[in-house]
């Protein structure tokens, strides 16, 4: 989230693209009601059924899923027509807009009606609305992401807004909306395959510079792996772990060394949460060792035919813990423990340390926790210091070694304080008050240093830097094919010394850049570059100086690295529009994706899904759920309000296949797999598409399997799981399932 | 001066733009169509009718009811006094053993049910709680035997309670009770007021079944109700409610009379639904028609 | 005059039909499951413009119907308006829920042959005549939050602060101040105005 949830108040008009935060964030769901009553806020809801929020929208428009570019080309389009463009910004602060306009001249309303089945008058009346009416904010959520073209749907968004010069204002900005607390910190913390903590990526210099802030050296972190070059590849991700698991029907190659997956461990997560159930289960069945660590039993063990080695640990909950936990908007928040581990359940890290002992890693697990930097930018063991205090130590680490999104101010005392004083923080702009003025509520990143009040805006060149504000990163050269990648002149953070765009800093060009001159020590204090550099001195120069650290550069709209260098729309794997899924084919297969080939136009062009799968299936989250719904199926006041897997179907529609509503019927998809559920006649559906929430789990393609609960752990609710249905699908970049996009064929039971 | 009113119309103007415009999605024109409300035109108007009936009249009728009926037959009794007739004379058997199981059936039942209802219409002054609850339970358990006798009651005893031209003159003269004399007076083996203790008896008597178990069983869901009356289930519940209460007053009215007759009014006639053996004397004079037939039949 | 009056007030623009109010109150008195002393209703699901969601549970009647048809009058209206009743004098009979307009009244089906059990209902968190935060109290009503001073558990657990509940002078006025800044747009009426005090 570029801005915050306060900040959507004072939005003149809000898009709601591809998400639902009166279900998933419906205290959060305030900002959205306060901007509409405070601020007269236009709410625009696009998404393919007339969800809750689209219930409180001014407007709502109902796209075919998957048809998310097409229909923002077509704003596009309008916008650049109409020259409701914001020139100035973008000549100043974009890179590559003459692209998209070139792209956006193919998306007339005629066009966009008819790949998305929005009216082009629709179209016509919310891009004149949004572009009149600016400050606009657009969030957006898995309805944007879970796509094979997830990625280039989410670079698209921001370029609407940059088009508009909605980007770095109060007001504005592309506020993503996270699922679950703390998801923003597990994204921060690097919990995935492709990057070390704090977006460093996977190559040499980073594991070097984490080899160092962990007090290991790097040989041994080598020592881990087969060798280094498999130490800066990316792994296997959740979406398809299995296909490296021995003995799983799959065809395609797998590029990991030679070896298979062996063993599984699954720390609070859902594993049905996740495409493709029954590849899934054969996953597990293969597996020599799965371990599942939750406070309820993972349904992970009751999809297994797998009897021997299935280890269930008892986990504990968050309220018998304590820590760090991260907000959509980039704040950090402390959260106290009020109760002691039930029973013999343990948090999660006394889970991970004893396996750490048995495996013989804990000391250098743990010795980061027990260092400091010294004055002259170097580290060492604090003196006296035997044991770790645990998590302050951990959260301090972090604050010591994460640089490149500036947690440097997110010490355990700093955080706390915060979440002890949050009475004293303005509920819009987040701005402390009293004791805490010059704050920003939960220092939102980057908080460049210990006295830094973090920034509530990311891009917002109308404050200093030492408040909060920033151009764009510089993070892809100075220049590309003779035009300049750096902001021009006049755009910079309020109070800067330069005016106009610089790189990022590093010690061989700080004093040229910010023109000064440094002293002999702090030379040698000095990192390689703000990333790396434990004195923390070039982030306090360039504060001095007015300047952001990570340089001030355009935003490309242009990304040369990635398939489709501006974002373009391909069909969905399984379209309902055949001869649009030939105009707009699929990626070519990528092979070696996260070690596994990921199939595209082989699987789009290998049948007319249209033909025998003509409904399409929407999944996505109910209000009193989350997740596999592990916790939830046993509250029984949250499940009363839904106990049974249900699937939301339009009369119309359920009505010609003679399913009334409460029948049962069955789901089936183009994998070759099924679901019983009962019907739900439901006017927020189309007569073409039918929804299912995803929080179910215990039945298999019509089977029970909730027998496999030991004694007392059953939950109160059980049934199919969703994902047993959803159908093949993976994003280009980061290989999140196709869960948004997907086709059908229903019967009764 | 003017400073007030143009803060006057300010206020006005403000209010008019808080309370006017748009109408709520629920309570003004935008409402949905076919929900009525509770007090609303077109509304039957139920919901309100139960309530003010309840709060203000049923009570009170029934104690009307309690004190009046039996307050009238007191004066009868005492101003006319009861017909008395001699037991030497011939008898005839009337009623066989399975009328008279059948009758006691209902009789007890009756004679639980009414004084548990009255326990419940009054129970504030019983002080609610566990006596009245008790009361309530009993009202319930001794429908059910009265549920299985009423439809052999109303069968065997249809023929003799039909009414006819013995019945419009028996009126009219009130069955010769406001006169000390002994005339015989017009009627089959059941008098006009017996045949209408009949009616009420067993129409009245499935009414209360059937209005009771709706408010016993509360969410019963009985289709052809839905689609017979239209009304929901609410409403339906409020009018089984008005009419129990109603048709109550009826039954109990009724019954006391019932009682007042065979046991008092009538001196021995209480004998008859004991042994089954009715009086030659009692027969000629307050069911002369039946005697006539009986005595060409040659039973007397 | 001086005396508060404690009432509810759903404000249907900002229900999003969450189900917090209903599953709090369920969690804080402990109900079996199936006794919804607050439910959510949404109506014309589906239909752009018209669909609505309100929270609705006992609305504390100045004029209670249920306590005026109560056949054995276990009901008591307090001073700041709250409407209570007295489980233990409570026959289970049933007039009450006819006479409530709301549907307030829920029976659980405890005695032999289905007989209903007592009453239950929205306390508004005041819950009844025995001793004030006794266990007897919290076992047969549930939580007093009035007594300690804390708002009924539906309305502070409400995500979007729809359901407004206190002093009714109060609640008009947050009401109001939300209806003049969206310019009248939305409901703007309360409660069944232009049907209580329509001039016929």
């Amino acid at each position: 989230m570029t801005n915050s949830l306060g900040d959507i108040q004072k939005s003149k008009a809000i898009i709601i693209f591809g998400a639902n935060p009166a279900v998933n964030h419906p205290v959060g769901f305030q900002h959205f009601l306060k901007a509409k009553e405070r601020n007269n806020s236009q709410l625009i809801v696009i998404d393919p059924r007339f969800t809750k929020s689209a219930a409180k929208a001014d407007i709502y428009a109902q796209i075919r899923p998957g048809t998310d570019i097409p229909f923002m080309y077509g704003m596009l389009h309008l916008i650049f027509k109409n020259g409701w463009e914001d020139k100035e910004f973008i000549t100043n602060r974009v890179y590559g807009m003459d692209k998209i306009r070139e792209e956006a001249l193919k998306w007339t309303p005629e066009v966009v009606a008819d790949v998305t089945g929005v009216p082009a008058e629709k179209l016509i009346q919310i891009t004149t609305i949004y572009a009149k009416n600016r400050p606009g904010t657009l969030i957006w959520a898995m309805g944007l992401t879970q796509h094979t073209i997830g990625t280039s749907n989410t670079r698209l968004a921001p370029i609407l807004q940059l088009s508009l010069g909605n980007m770095g204002v109060a007001g504005g900005g592309c506020n993503i909306l996270r699922g679950h607390d703390n998801v923003q910190g597990a994204t921060d913390m690097g919990c995935l395959s492709d990057s070390l903590p704090g977006y460093y990526g996977l190559a040499a210099g980073s594991w070097k510079y984490f080899a160092k802030q962990w007090g290991v050296e790097y040989d041994y972190l080598v020592s881990q792996f087969k060798d280094a070059s498999w130490m800066e590849k990316n792994g296997f991700t959740l979406a398809r772990w299995w296909a490296g698991v021995a003995g799983v029907k799959n065809d395609e190659k797998i590029e990991n060394a030679g070896t298979t997956l062996k063993a599984l461990i699954v720390m609070g997560n859902g594993i049905t949460s996740v495409a493709q159930q029954a590849k899934i289960k054969e996953g597990l069945d293969n597996l020599e060792m799965i371990v599942l660590a939750d406070p309820f039993v993972n349904e992970a063990a009751i999809l297994t035919d797998k009897k021997d080695n299935v280890f269930i640990l008892p986990a504990a909950t968050q309220f018998e813990t304590s820590g760090l936990v991260v907000a959509t908007n980039r704040s950090a928040q402390w959260r106290y423990k009020v109760v002691e581990p039930l029973y013999e359940s343990k948090p999660d890290q006394d889970i991970m340390f004893e396996l750490a002992k048995r495996l013989g890693f804990y000391e250098q697990y743990t010795t980061g926790m027990l260092m400091r930097e010294t004055k002259d930018g170097k580290l060492e063991m604090i003196p006296e210091k035997k044991t770790f205090q645990w998590p302050e130590d951990a959260t301090n680490e972090i604050a010591r070694i994460i640089k490149t999104i500036g947690l440097t101010g997110w010490t355990a005392e700093r955080v706390k304080k915060h979440t002890d004083n949050w009475h004293m923080f303005d509920e819009v702009t987040g701005a402390g008050m009293g004791p805490m003025k010059g704050e920003f509520y939960g220092l939102p990143w980057p908080c460049w240093t210990k006295k830094h009040g973090g920034s509530p805006n990311l891009y917002d060149i109308s404050i200093p830097v030492s408040q909060g504000g920033m151009g764009f990163r510089n993070n892809f050269g100075l220049e590309r094919e003779g035009v300049n990648l750096l902001a021009e002149k006049g755009s910079q953070p309020v109070g800067s010394k330069i005016d106009g765009g610089y790189p990022e800093i590093t010690k061989e060009n700080i004093e040229k850049v910010l023109g000064i001159t440094l002293s002999e020590e702090e030379k040698a204090a000095m990192g390689a570059n703000w990333k790396v550099d434990n004195s923390n001195l070039i982030v306090e120069k360039c504060i001095e100086a007015g300047v952001c650290p990570y340089g001030n550069a355009k935003a490309r709209a242009i990304v040369w690295n990635f398939p489709d260098h501006i974002p373009l729309h391909r069909e969905p794997l399984h379209s309902p529009r055949t001869d649009l899924a030939q105009k707009y084919p699929a990626y070519p297969d990528k092979p070696n994706h996260f070690r596994v080939l990921t199939k595209y136009i082989s699987v789009q062009s290998a049948a007319d899904y249209a033909k025998d799968f003509p409904i399409n299936m929407v999944t996505g989250r109910l209000v009193n759920m989350n997740g596999a719904g592990v916790e939830n199926r046993a509250s029984k006041y949250l499940t009363a309000l839904t106990p049974e897997m249900f699937c939301s179907i339009h009369p119309d529609l359920a009505l010609r296949h003679g399913i009334r509503n409460g029948d049962m019927m069955w789901v089936h998809s183009p994998e070759g797999t099924k679901i019983k559920v009962k019907a739900k006649h439901s006017l927020t559906v189309l007569p073409d598409m039918v929804f299912m929430p995803f929080h179910f789990a215990g039945y298999f393609q019509g089977a029970d399997r909730t027998g496999n609960f030991p004694a007392g752990t059953k939950p109160y609710a059980n049934g199919e799981s969703v994902n047993t249905v959803t159908n093949y699908g993976y994003d280009i970049i980061t290989q999140i399932p196709e869960t948004k996009g997907g086709l059908c064929r229903i019967e009764k039971a | 001066m003017r400073k007030y009113i143009y803060a006057l119309i300010a206020l006005l103007g403000l209010a008019t733009v808080a309370f006017a415009a748009t109408d709520s999605q629920i309570w003004g024109e935008m409402r949905i169509q076919n929900i009525l409300g509770y007090g609303q035109e077109e509304s039957l108007k139920l919901g309100p009718l139960f309530t003010m009936l309840q709060h203000k009249y049923f009570a009170w009728i029934f104690l009307a009811v309690l004190i009046g009926v039996p307050g009238a037959f007191f004066l009868h009794y005492k101003i006319i006094g009861p017909k008395v007739f001699p037991h030497s004379e011939k008898k005839y058997y009337a009623f066989n053993l399975y009328n008279r199981i059948v009758h006691q059936v209902a009789a007890v039942s009756f004679l639980v049910i009414i004084p548990t209802g009255f326990i419940i219409v009054f129970g504030d002054f019983f002080g609610g709680g566990t006596l009245v609850r008790m009361a309530k339970n009993l009202h319930g358990l001794f429908t059910i035997p009265f549920t299985i006798v009423v439809i052999p009651m109303a069968l065997m005893w249809l023929k003799e309670a039909l009414f006819n031209m013995d019945d419009i003159k028996w009126f009219m003269i009130l069955g010769g009770y406001l006169s000390k004399e002994k005339k015989p007076i017009l009627a089959g083996k059941f008098n006009a007021g017996q045949k209408m203790w009949y009616w009420v008896a067993i129409l009245g008597g499935i009414t209360m079944i059937l209005s009771g178990a709706m408010m016993y069983f509360l969410d019963f869901k009985m289709e052809m109700l839905h689609n017979l009356t239209g009304m929901s289930q609410i409403d339906l519940l409020r009018a089984a409610a008005i009419i129990h209460n109603v048709m109550g007053f009826a039954v109990v009215a009724l019954f006391i009379t019932h009682v007042y007759m065979s046991m008092f009014a009538i001196k021995g006639a209480v004998h008859s639904i004991i042994t089954g053996y009715v009086e030659e004397e009692e027969v000629k004079i307050l069911h002369s028609t039946w005697y006539k037939k009986l005595k060409d039949q040659g039973k007397f | 005059m001086d005396y508060a009056r404690m009432k509810f007030y759903c404000d249907e623009s900002r229900c999003i039909e969450c189900d917090g109010c209903s599953v709090a109150c369920a969690e804080a008195h402990e109900l079996p499951v199936g006794i919804s002393r607050r439910k959510v209703v949404t109506i014309n699901e589906g239909i752009p413009g018209r669909e609505m969601s309100t929270s609705i549970a006992c609305m504390h009647c100045t004029d209670a119907p249920c306590e005026q048809v109560c056949p054995v009058d276990c009901f008591y209206i307090r001073e700041d308006g709250i409407v209570l009743h007295d489980k233990d004098k409570c026959i289970g009979c049933g007039y009450c829920l006819y006479a409530c307009p709301f549907g307030a009244p829920q029976f659980p089906r405890d005695g032999a042959f289905g007989a209903k059990g007592a009453m239950d209902k929205c306390t508004m968190c005041a819950g009844g005549p025995l001793e004030t935060n006794s266990e007897k109290e919290r076992h047969l009503y549930g939580q007093n939050r009035i007594a300690e001073g804390k708002v009924p558990v539906c309305a502070a657990m409400c995500s979007t602060k729809a359901l407004l509940v206190g002093d009714a002078e109060s609640v008009s006025n947050v009401f109001r101040a939300r209806v003049m800044a969206r310019g009248g747009k939305g409901s703007n009426s309360p409660y069944g105005w232009d049907k209580a005090y329509k001039n016929k």
